[in-house]
C-alpha cells in the first residue's frame, strides 16, 4: 500500500508511533520556501513545509577536453579574401569586419588567422559562407571519452548536466535514431489534459521525487482508539529516486568514497559503500549505507552508531537474519546479481523477510546471461507482480543506467529507485580506460587535482540536472509523484508493440520480438 | 516589417551574397559536403537536396538521396512499391493533389492545392520575415501557414485568407479581430517536441516588438503553461470550440495534439467536440527549443500515431468525416506521401521549410542572439539574412518540388488523385535494416 506523501513535510511530521525516525538530512537554518504564509507571518506551530531543493552552481570541468570541433582556416585563402573585401568595401569598415561567427570564435586580435575553436558550436555559418576558406569537422579526439555503452555523446551530456545542473535543451527536433534496443526501444506517454497539480505554471513544480526504501504492509490494523496496532517495518526516506552507487574497486580506496558520503547527505539520499571503506575512512552517518559481505557481519559492530540502512552483499539467509536483529530500525537491502538462477533467490529472499533488493546489471547493462537489464527489471516486476508480493518490495536497480531518460524507464519497468554508478564517475570527468564493464575489472582515470568541494558539487548538479528531466516526464504524464510511476506499465510505449500494431500489414515487415 | 534593421544594407548584401553563394556551391556539389553537416534523421545528403528544391523547385537526381534520412526506422524503412513502368499513368496524366479540410458535411469549403501546409512557428521564435516569407508562400502556392502562439503581426494581414491563427496554452496574442481573419483556427493542446511541457520563449529572444505583439513585458522570459487550465474533458474542449465558433462562425477548426498512448482516443474526443481537423504532432519534429529528454521519449512518433488513429477512426465509423493532418518529422515529399498511406489525409511541415532557407539543424537556435542563419531569431541584424521575397521563393520551389514529387509518385502508383492514396499501406513495402 502506498500513501500519497508530499515531499516536503518535515518538522512535526505525523508518523506512525512505530516507524523509525529518520535522521534529518538538511539542518533546519536551511529551510526556506514555506508556503501558506504571509511575507510578515509569523510560522504557525505544527507541520512546516519546504520544497526540496538541490543548490547547483556553476562547476567548470577541471581536464580541458578536446573541442567539440576543429575550425580549419586556409590562411592564404583567407588573406586573399580579407584584401579583396578592403577593396570592394574601402572605407565601409562595418561591413569588411563583418565577421561569419556570431559566436566569437574569429573575434580574436587576428581574427581567423587564429580562430578561437573552443568558442565553436558547429553552426557551419562559416563555411557555408566560405567553403574556399573554413572548414568545420567534429573533433575525433572527443571519441575517447567513453566506451561501448557510455557512449562520447553520453558522456557528453553527462559533462553538460554536471557543469551547472542544467537539463540539455536545444533547438530543432530529435537528431537520433528511430527507437532502437534497450531504453532507446520505450517511449513514455504523455497527457492531452491532465497535469499533476492545478498549482505553478506547468504542475510540476510540486512533483515529490520522494521514495522510501524498506517493506510495506498488506493492511493495517487499528485500536478503537485509533492507535496503530500494526508494526511497521523500518522505512528510510529518500528525497529523490537515486542512489549513489559504490565505485568500482580500482578506485575503493580513492577520495571517492568520501565524496558520495558527503554528496548523498546533502542531496537527501544514500551513497552504497563498503563497510570496510566506511570504518577505515570514518564514513559513518546517516546518508551512508554500508555494503556488508556475509563474513563482516560482525565488523559492524564497530560503527559509531545504529546505521540507518545496510546492504547485503548477496542472499545468505544467516546474515540476513544477524542483521535484521542486530539492527532492527535498519532497512535492509539485499543485493542481488542479475546471475543464474536470480529469480529463485529473489523468492526465497523474500519467503525469508526481505523486502529490498538491490538488483545489479553490470556497468553495460548486461546480466550474466547477456540479457538487458530493462527486460530484467521488467521480468523481475513481473514475478513478484505474479507472486502477489510487488507491493510489499523495494526494488533498488544498477547498471546501464547512464542517461537522465534511463530512470524515468527503470522506474516504469518496476524499480522504486536508481543507484547510480558510472555516471557518477562521468560526472567528474573520469573517464573509462578501455571497456569499462564490471565494477572489478573497470579503471576509469580521476582527473588530477579533484578536489571534494568540487567533487560534492558536480555530483549535486548532475542529480539536480537529472531529477529535473525526471520532473519533465512526470509532468508530461501529469503523475505528481514518482511513486506512482513504479510499474505503470500501461504508460510506457514499447516499440515492438507499437511497430506491430502499425506495420503489422505492411509488406516484409516482420515483428522485432525478442530484439526489445 | 517592425524594427530598424541593426545593420548597413552593404553589410546585407555582403552576407547574404556569400550565403546564397554558399547555398548554391554546397548542393549543387561544386564543393565538398561539410563533415560535421548533418545526423541520423536529417542526413546531410537530406539538407543539401533541400536547399537544392529550395534554389531550383526540382531534385537533385543522382546527386543526394533527398527520399529518405539514416534513422533507421519509421518513414526511413518504408518504399512504396511502384508499378512496372508500362503500367504507370502517363508522365503528363493530371493528378489531384488538393486537400479538403472540411468533411462534417455543413460549414465553409476550404480546399487545399497541396496536401501539406505550414507548421506554426510564432513570432519570436523566427523573425518577422520568416513569418511573412512563409504566409506568402502558402499565398502563392494555395495552401496555409500558421502563426504559431506569437500574435499576428499586422504585415501577415495581407494574407489572412492564408493563415491559420494559433490559440494555444498561453493565449499570447490572441484576438477576436486575429481569430476573425483565419481560415482556420488551430487549438494547440500539445506539440510533438516537448508534449505536455509548455512552452519556453527565453527572455533575450523577446524583444520589445515580439513583447508588444504578445501583450507582455520585454525581455522576460515567456513560459506557456501546459495544459489549457481551462480544459480538463471533452466538453470543457467543445466549449472552446464553440467560443473560436462565435467570434468566427466561418472558421474551420483544428486541434493539435500530441501522440500519446491512447492518441485515438483523443482524435475521436476532438471529432465529437466539433474539430474539422485533428493534427497529430510526433515526437521527432519541432523547430524551436525543447529539452532533450522529451524530444527522444515522450510520445510516440508519428508513423506510429497515423495508422493507430486512421484504423479507429474506421472502426468509430467517422473515418469521412475527420480530416486527419501528420506532422512532427515530416521531412520529405516522400514522407508527405508515407504519411498519407498509413492513414493521414495531410501533412504539416515545417522543418524542412527552414531548411530550405538554409538552415543547417545545428540545433543553436535558442543559444545567443539566435539562428546564425536570421532563421529562429529575433536579433536586428541577424534577421535582415533573410528577406521575405527570398524566402518565400525558396519556399514556393520547395513546395513545387515536392508536387513534382507527389505527382510523379502517383502516376508510379498508378493513382489519380491523393485521397486515393489515403490508408493504402499495401502500397508499402517495409525494408530490411540498412548495416549500419
Amino acid at each position: 500500500m502506498q500513501m500519497p506523501r508530499v515531499q516536503s513535510l518535515r518538522d512535526g511530521e505525523a508518523r506512525p508511533a512505530a516507524a523509525p525516525t529518520p535522521a534529518p538530512l538538511r539542518p533546519a537554518a536551511d529551510e526556506e520556501g514555506e508556503v501558506n504564509a504571509g511575507p510578515h507571518a509569523v510560522p504557525p506551530p505544527g507541520p512546516r513545509y519546504r520544497r526540496y531543493h538541490i543548490d547547483t552552481a556553476d562547476t567548470p570541468d577541471l581536464l580541458r577536453l578536446p573541442h567539440r570541433f576543429r575550425v580549419e582556416v586556409r590562411r592564404w585563402r583567407l588573406a586573399r579574401l580579407l584584401l579583396t573585401e578592403v577593396g570592394r568595401y574601402f572605407g565601409r569598415w562595418d561591413t569588411v569586419l563583418n565577421r561569419p561567427c556570431v559566436y566569437g570564435v574569429f573575434g580574436g586580435p587576428v581574427g581567423g588567422f587564429k580562430p578561437r575553436q573552443e568558442l565553436c558550436v558547429g553552426c557551419l555559418r562559416c563555411t557555408v559562407q566560405h567553403p574556399d576558406v573554413v572548414r568545420i569537422v567534429r573533433n575525433p579526439e572527443r571519441r575517447r571519452l567513453g566506451d561501448s555503452y557510455l557512449t562520447p555523446e553520453r558522456v557528453e551530456t553527462i559533462l553538460y548536466e554536471a557543469k551547472a545542473g542544467n537539463l540539455p535543451v536545444r533547438g530543432q527536433g530529435y537528431r537520433g535514431r528511430f527507437g532502437g534496443t534497450g531504453f532507446d526501444g520505450m517511449w513514455t506517454d504523455m497527457s492531452e489534459i491532465v497535469r499533476p497539480t492545478r498549482d505553478g505554471i506547468h504542475g510540476r513544480e510540486t512533483i515529490s521525487t520522494v521514495v522510501e526504501l524498506g517493506g510495506a504492509c498488506d493492511h493495517l490494523e487499528f485500536a478503537p482508539d485509533g492507535a496503530l496496532l500494526t508494526p511497521q517495518p523500518p522505512a528510510a526516506t529518500l528525497e529523490l529516486p537515486l542512489l549513489l552507487d559504490l565505485p568500482p574497486d580500482s578506485l575503493a580506496a580513492s577520495a571517492l568514497p568520501a565524496i558520495w558520503a558527503r554528496a548523498a547527505g546533502e542531496l537527501g539520499t544514500l551513497a552504497v559503500l563498503p563497510l570496510a571503506g566506511v570504518l577505515a575512512a570514518g564514513l559513518a552517518g546517516p546518508a551512508v549505507m554500508p555494503l556488508v559481505a556475509p563474513a563482516e557481519v560482525a565488523a559492524l559492530a564497530a560503527l559509531p552508531a545504529p546505521p540507518r540502512a545496510l546492504a547485503l552483499a548477496g542472499w545468505d539467509r544467516d546474515a540476513f537474519r544477524a542483521l535484521t536483529e542486530g539492527y532492527p530500525e535498519a532497512v535492509v537491502a539485499v543485493r542481488l546479481p542479475f546471475a543464474a538462477g536470480w529469480q529463485a533467490t529473489l523468492l526465497a529472499a523474500v519467503a525469508a523477510g526481505a523486502s529490498t533488493f538491490h538488483l545489479e546489471a553490470d556497468y553495460h547493462g548486461r546480466g550474466a546471461d547477456g540479457e538487458f537489464v530493462l527486460d530484467l527489471l521488467l521480468a523481475a516486476h513481473r514475478l513478484l507482480l505474479a507472486e502477489g508480493l510487488r507491493d510489499r518490495v523495494t526494488l533498488i536497480g544498477s547498471g546501464g543506467i547512464v542517461a537522465a531518460e534511463h530512470v524515468p524507464k527503470a522506474i516504469l519497468a518496476g524499480l522504486d529507485a536508481v543507484a547510480l554508478d558510472t555516471p557518477l564517475l562521468a560526472a567528474l570527468q573520469a573517464f573509462p580506460e578501455g571497456e569499462a564493464r564490471d565494477r572489478a575489472g573497470a579503471r576509469f582515470g580521476l582527473p588530477p587535482g579533484l578536489g571534494p568541494e568540487w567533487a560534492v558539487q558536480r555530483v549535486k548538479n548532475l542529480a539536480a540536472a537529472w531529477r529535473d528531466q525526471l520532473l519533465e516526464i512526470l509532468g508530461a504524464m501529469g503523475l505528481r509523484e514518482v511513486r506512482r510511476l513504479r510499474g505503470e506499465l500501461g504508460r510506457a510505449m514499447f516499440q515492438a508493440e507499437l511497430e506491430a500494431e502499425a506495420f503489422g500489414d505492411v509488406e516484409g515487415f516482420a515483428p522485432r520480438g525478442a530484439e526489445r | 516589417m517592425s524594427e530598424e534593421p541593426g545593420v548597413s544594407p552593404l553589410t546585407i548584401d555582403k552576407v547574404t551574397h556569400y550565403l546564397h553563394a554558399g547555398y548554391h556551391a554546397r548542393s549543387w556539389g561544386e564543393v565538398e559536403v561539410p563533415p560535421a553537416l548533418g545526423d541520423a534523421r536529417w542526413t546531410s545528403d537530406l539538407i543539401l537536396a533541400t536547399w537544392y528544391m529550395g534554389e531550383t523547385g526540382r531534385v537533385p537526381e543522382g546527386r543526394f538521396e533527398y527520399r529518405v534520412g539514416a534513422s533507421g526506422g519509421g518513414f526511413d524503412r518504408l518504399a512504396f512499391k511502384t508499378l512496372p513502368a508500362a503500367e504507370r499513368r502517363a508522365a503528363d496524366a493530371p493528378v489531384d493533389l488538393s486537400l479538403p479540410l472540411n468533411r462534417r458535411g455543413s460549414g465553409r469549403e476550404l480546399t487545399l492545392e497541396l496536401p501539406f501546409y505550414g507548421g506554426g512557428m510564432s513570432y519570436g521564435s523566427v523573425s518577422e520575415h520568416i513569418l511573412l516569407a512563409r504566409a506568402m508562400a502558402a499565398h502563392r502556392a494555395g495552401t496555409l501557414t500558421s502563426t504559431g502562439e506569437g500574435g499576428y503581426p499586422p504585415s501577415l494581414a495581407r494574407y489572412r485568407d492564408r493563415v491559420i491563427t494559433q490559440v494555444a496554452t498561453g493565449l499570447f496574442g490572441v484576438e477576436e479581430r486575429t481569430i476573425q481573419y483565419a481560415p482556420m483556427v488551430e487549438f494547440k493542446y500539445a506539440q510533438g517536441a516537448k508534449p505536455g511541457l509548455g512552452g519556453h520563449l527565453l527572455g533575450s529572444k523577446t524583444t520589445t516588438a515580439v513583447s508588444r505583439m504578445r501583450g507582455s513585458v520585454p525581455w522576460v522570459s515567456l513560459f506557456s503553461p501546459f495544459p489549457f487550465h481551462s480544459v480538463y474533458s471533452v466538453e470543457d474542449h467543445k466549449k472552446h470550440v464553440d467560443w473560436i465558433l462565435t467570434v468566427n462562425p466561418e472558421a474551420l477548426v483544428s486541434v493539435k495534439v500530441s501522440t500519446p498512448v491512447d492518441v485515438d482516443m483523443v482524435a475521436i474526443g476532438s471529432y465529437y467536440a466539433g474539430a474539422h481537423v485533428v493534427h497529430l504532432d510526433g515526437s521527432f519534429g519541432g523547430t524551436g527549443a525543447a529539452p532533450e529528454i522529451a524530444k527522444k521519449n515522450i510520445a510516440m512518433p508519428i508513423e506510429l500515431a497515423v495508422p493507430k488513429v486512421h484504423k479507429h477512426l474506421i472502426k468509430e465509423g467517422i473515418r469521412d468525416h475527420l480530416t486527419l493532418i501528420a506532422s512532427g518529422g515530416i521531412r520529405t515529399a516522400h514522407d508527405v506521401a508515407k504519411a498519407i498511406a498509413l492513414g493521414a489525409d495531410g501533412a504539416v511541415i515545417a522543418t524542412s521549410e527552414l531548411v530550405a532557407m538554409g538552415c543547417t539543424r545545428c540545433s543553436n537556435c535558442e543559444r545567443g542572439r539566435g539562428c546564425p542563419f536570421g532563421l529562429t531569431t529575433t536579433d536586428p541584424e541577424l534577421q535582415e539574412w533573410v528577406t521575405p521575397e527570398w524566402g518565400a521563393e525558396r519556399l514556393g520551389n520547395l513546395y513545387r518540388a515536392f508536387s513534382r514529387q507527389l505527382a510523379e509518385l502517383l502516376r508510379e502508383l498508378g493513382l489519380a488523385t491523393i485521397r486515393e492514396l489515403r490508408g493504402r499501406t499495401d502500397l508499402l513495402r517495409y525494408l530490411p535494416e540498412a548495416p549500419s
